[in-house]
């Protein structure tokens, strides 16, 4: 066994903590959290009127995810200290919010020049960005390749949903597209969730 | 060539596997990976610990004990050692043309 094959089975130990639907509940409650403001804002609120109001369905969903994965499924995995430069990389983690703060200031510094530009088709290509951008560098860090599909697959849903509510008509098909994906996402974090259970049942020790 | 038939056993193969690429690891990462069951990873963890290259240490987390293994400097040696030894033995090339 060389080293490479030693950092294969290394990232398959590594990778196999994130198999129980913890990835797709985050993707989920991501695009909630990009959904459900399009929404109300659609509806008559302001835009961080919006946003504040959501956040707490965000936030309670979030804490039932790590719930779930500190008392459910890490008891079923067991106990693991991963070697140094996993950690390190690990670590780097912190980059990913920073990055999303970064790429949310340009986004809005670009819309708040020209504002008109967000109601059009191109002016979703930044938005588009943002998530591509924080998944592949989550994927990275992570080293879960999975992530850059998922990156790819919320970005889409911006220019996707504009196209739709121009050749439809409809102002509600953005925040639409998002949430149907959301509830996929949420969908197949309940099923490799179940399955991980099944997998993997509490140990006697 | 002399192999370390320690190391050279499927059940403790793959626990020494698994424990090499990670600097420690619980009972249960253990029966996750290898897919042993508790008495066959039982009785091996004790044959690796009595051999030096395996550090075990039971400990509790909150009311619920916990088993945490660690290879030791020899274990790690003995693994690489194995390592290249099976490498250099696999590399033989055949002296038939």
């Amino acid at each position: 066994m060389d080293t490479s094959d030693q950092k294969q089975i290394e990232r398959r130990v590594f990778t196999s903590f994130f198999q129980a639907g913890f990835i797709e509940a985050f993707t989920g409650i991501f695009l909630l959290q990009l959904g459900l403001p399009a929404l109300f804002s659609r509806s008559g609120f302001g835009d961080w009127e919006s946003a504040l109001l959501t956040l707490p369905i965000a936030l309670i969903l979030l804490i039932v995810v790590f719930v779930i994965r500190k008392f459910v499924i890490i008891p079923r995995l067991g106990h693991v200290k991963f070697l140094p430069e996993r950690r390190r990389r690990l670590s780097k983690l912190v980059l990913v919010p920073v990055l999303t703060l970064i790429a949310g200031a340009v986004v809005g510094y670009i819309f708040s020049e020209n504002a008109s530009l967000r109601h059009t088709f191109v002016g979703q290509i930044p938005f588009a960005l943002i998530p591509i951008i924080v998944f592949s560098a989550a994927a990275y860090f992570l080293d879960i390749k999975r992530l850059y599909v998922y990156g790819v697959i919320v970005g889409f849903t911006f220019p996707l949903g504009k196209y739709l509510e121009t050749v439809i008509g409809s102002r509600n098909i953005l925040p639409a597209i998002m949430l149907f994906t959301a509830f996929v996402f949420l969908g197949m974090a309940i099923v490799f969730l179940v399955a991980s259970l099944r997998k993997h049942h509490e140990p006697e020790v | 060539m002399t192999i370390d038939r320690l190391v050279h056993s499927p059940a403790r193969l793959s626990i020494l596997t698994y424990l090499f690429v990670v600097e420690e690891g619980d009972a249960v990462y253990l029966l996750n990976q290898t897919g042993l069951t508790w008495g066959n990873l039982s009785a091996n963890v004790t044959r690796l610990q009595e051999a030096g290259y395996i550090e075990v240490v039971k400990e509790f987390k909150g009311k619920k004990p916990r088993t945490l293994l660690k290879l030791t400097h020899k274990g790690r040696k003995a693994f690489q050692g194995y390592q290249n030894k099976m490498k250099g033995l696999l590399d033989i090339k055949s002296p038939l043309p």
